[in-house]
């Protein structure tokens, strides 16, 4: 009975591995390679990705920007600043294998986040993902020191996994994902409206709109940025367009409402604003948010 | 001299205020895509203010340290201020010690981990 019972529950877990991804074999062998000194892999990533985009960097001049000494490490976060402060675009792919080949297989190496221990005792590390074969399945990592490390799926899908799989694709703006995923890109694009990269937003807003034309989020960006460089009028237009896609969306009725009173026209600002509140469905966190700004239109405080 | 003085100041005022991402009264687009608003700006520059002192604690000097959160957004710096000594730092040779070191050894051993191979 033992035996039967041990085999039952192998053939149990061999039916949860989920089926190698298919060829074509890919691998971007012109990727550069930059062997990690002590801890630093972070560093070393970054410059291979950047390189790879057409950034001259090293990691040497990295670390002052993402290296964190009391962590002997590099966190996500600052990775993805670098990457902006290069006016690039930080866009994570969706958390699946198929994802990553997808960028793979565009020519674009994907920086990855590993545990190469355990859950209870990570131990974490950067690489970057240049290949894929699949005779035996292996996933072909610059890593390290090692310049072309070949991974069993297996195992490299474990420590992926282990780590969140978080993956990080460096895009200049006008290149847009492998796959059909609006969101994830827009959400690195804002990224980049929020830390003062107003040019590469634009230009990475209007590459979005050209492929997913019918993004709200795209259009309330555009807007954004016009109203931060004082384009009123400009920032208003994209706001219609984006209520025009999604009618009654608080963030665009917000700014919109915002934009007509910058441009004199109160009444249509508090009419739009009266029209959202007036609504039942208005989630209250935004509900605040329009009355704050209603009561600044309503009584604007003198310059 | 004052004149000077006051120009000066007039002109930092306009380049501090212009260097704010988004204004005030506007929703950021980040905060659109999360699906809500960011915390009041004040609450941001503590934040701000908070996460720094942690860079230089861990041996960012002050000045990279302004630099590094210069980088990044209110709703990075949210995350920071909560988890910085929970997130993952990506480094790749181990330190661990005692038994966690012995545990690690042996599933090494059985393949189970990857930590002591020539990453």
């Amino acid at each position: 009975m033992r035996p039967a019972l041990l085999l039952a529950l192998l053939l149990a877990g061999c039916a949860g591995v989920p089926p190698a991804p298919r060829g074509p074999d890919v691998e971007l062998a012109a990727v550069p390679f930059f062997p990690q000194q002590r801890y630093q892999c972070g560093p070393a990533a970054l410059a291979t990705v950047l390189r790879h985009a057409g950034r001259p960097v090293t990691p040497g001049a990295l670390v002052s920007e993402v290296w964190l000494p009391g962590r002997r490490g590099s966190l996500q976060l600052e990775l993805v600043a670098a990457v902006r402060s290069r006016g690039l675009v930080p866009y994570r792919p969706p958390p699946r294998l198929d994802a990553l080949l997808a960028e793979l297989r565009a020519g674009r190496p994907v920086l990855v986040l590993l545990n190469l221990g355990l859950r209870a005792a990570p131990v974490w590390h950067y690489a970057v993902v240049v290949g894929y074969r699949t005779d035996p399945p292996r996933l072909i990592l610059r890593s390290g020191t090692t310049r072309r490390r070949a991974v069993p799926l297996r195992r490299f899908r474990r420590q992926w996994g282990l780590a969140g799989r978080w993956a990080l694709v460096v895009l200049p703006p006008d290149r847009l994902p492998a796959g059909d995923d609006p969101a994830g890109y827009l959400r690195a694009v804002a990224g980049l409206e929020a830390t003062g990269q107003g040019t590469a937003a634009a230009r990475a807003y209007r590459s979005a709109l050209r492929r997913w034309p019918d993004q709200p989020p795209a259009w309330l960006g555009l807007g954004n940025l016009a109203a931060t460089a004082g384009r009123w009028t400009a920032a208003a237009d994209h706001y219609r367009r984006a209520l025009a896609l999604r009618p009654g969306w608080p963030p665009a009725v917000n700014n919109l409402a915002e934009a007509e009173a910058r441009l004199g026209r109160r009444g249509a600002a508090l009419r739009l604003l009266d029209a959202a509140l007036a609504r039942p469905d208005l989630a209250p966190r935004w509900r605040t948010v329009l009355r704050r700004t209603r009561a600044e239109v309503a009584d604007p405080v003198p310059p | 001299m004052r004149r000077l003085l006051s120009v000066l100041v007039s002109l930092s005022l306009l380049f501090g205020t212009g260097l704010q991402p988004v204004r005030a009264a506007l929703v950021s687009t980040e905060a659109a895509l999360a699906g809500a608003p960011l915390p009041p700006r004040v609450a941001a520059t503590l934040q701000r203010a908070d996460v720094q002192a942690r860079l230089q604690q861990l041996g960012v000097s002050p000045e990279l340290a302004r630099q590094r959160i210069a980088r990044l957004s209110d709703a990075e710096l949210a995350r920071l201020d909560q988890r910085l000594d929970r997130l993952p730092a990506g480094a790749g040779v181990i330190e661990v010690v005692g038994l966690v070191f012995i545990v690690l050894i042996i599933l090494e051993l059985v393949g189970v981990t990857d930590v002591f191979t020539r990453i």
